[in-house]
């Protein structure tokens, strides 16, 4: 969280009571495929559960996704955002952003209790560090799946 | 699957209200025109693929399910 901003307060079905400073809020101009009036989240980061962060509605305080740094689940993931998208959230369209110095790059996770553990690889989220501008950037070819399957560490892998 | 070859300039109708126009083809893309009644969703795959997983990746989850996930990314 940044200092000196107004601090703002929702009450969430996950966290309950949640603080969060209006510098801290992730606009997202089109919402999320199928979520399209969901422009406003915070990212909420807890100890007990990293790398997993969780990208709270602001709008909605029932919607909350689970996600985790690209990085962490695919390390040589390859960005490919569009150039509208690129506008969209404020960046240079002419060639991609740097994760972690210009943008911040999460894939949405699923974890359903009947369902395989997977990772949107599809469409990662996107954040301009700068602007706090967000988006789920699906991409146009077909590299990466949408139920990308996290394995457990550990399985023997034959 | 129906194939069918069509050069650009060309069309297909799909049912007697959509149309897909190829307006133009490239050696690895070709650019589709889509006029459709305004009730008809026309979208990317990619896209309603994420839809459709963004529904499901909104569920609750578990302490257990969550575990399982931390196992997975530790």
């Amino acid at each position: 969280l940044l200092s000196g901003s107004p601090v703002e307060q929702i009450l969430t079905r996950q966290f309950g009571a949640l603080e969060f400073e209006a510098a801290a809020v992730l606009e997202f101009p089109a919402g999320l495929p199928g979520f399209e009036d969901q422009t406003r989240f915070v990212l909420v980061e807890q100890p007990a559960t990293a790398p997993v962060v969780f990208l709270q509605s602001l709008l909605s305080p029932e919607l909350c996704f689970l996600a985790a740094p690209m990085v962490a689940v695919d390390p040589g993931y390859d960005l490919a955002v569009t150039p509208e998208d690129l506008r969209l959230i404020e960046l240079d369209d002419q060639r991609q952003p740097r994760p972690g110095d210009e943008v911040v790059c999460l894939a949405l996770l699923s974890a359903a209790e009947d369902g395989p553990l997977t990772a949107n690889l599809l469409a990662p989220v996107v954040v301009n560090v700068r602007t706090r501008r967000a988006i789920q950037a699906v991409r146009v070819d077909s590299r990466y799946s949408h139920v990308h399957p996290l394995a457990t560490r550990g399985a023997s892998c034959s | 699957v129906l194939v069918i070859r069509r050069r650009a300039g060309e069309s297909l109708l799909i049912g007697d209200d959509v149309e897909v126009v190829i307006l133009e083809t490239g050696s690895s893309q070709v650019k589709l025109g889509i006029r459709a009644p305004k009730e008809i969703t026309v979208l990317r795959k990619e896209i309603h693929l994420t839809r459709q997983q963004n529904r499901v990746a909104s569920s609750e989850v578990s302490a257990a399910a969550m575990n399982r996930l931390l196992d997975t990314l530790r």
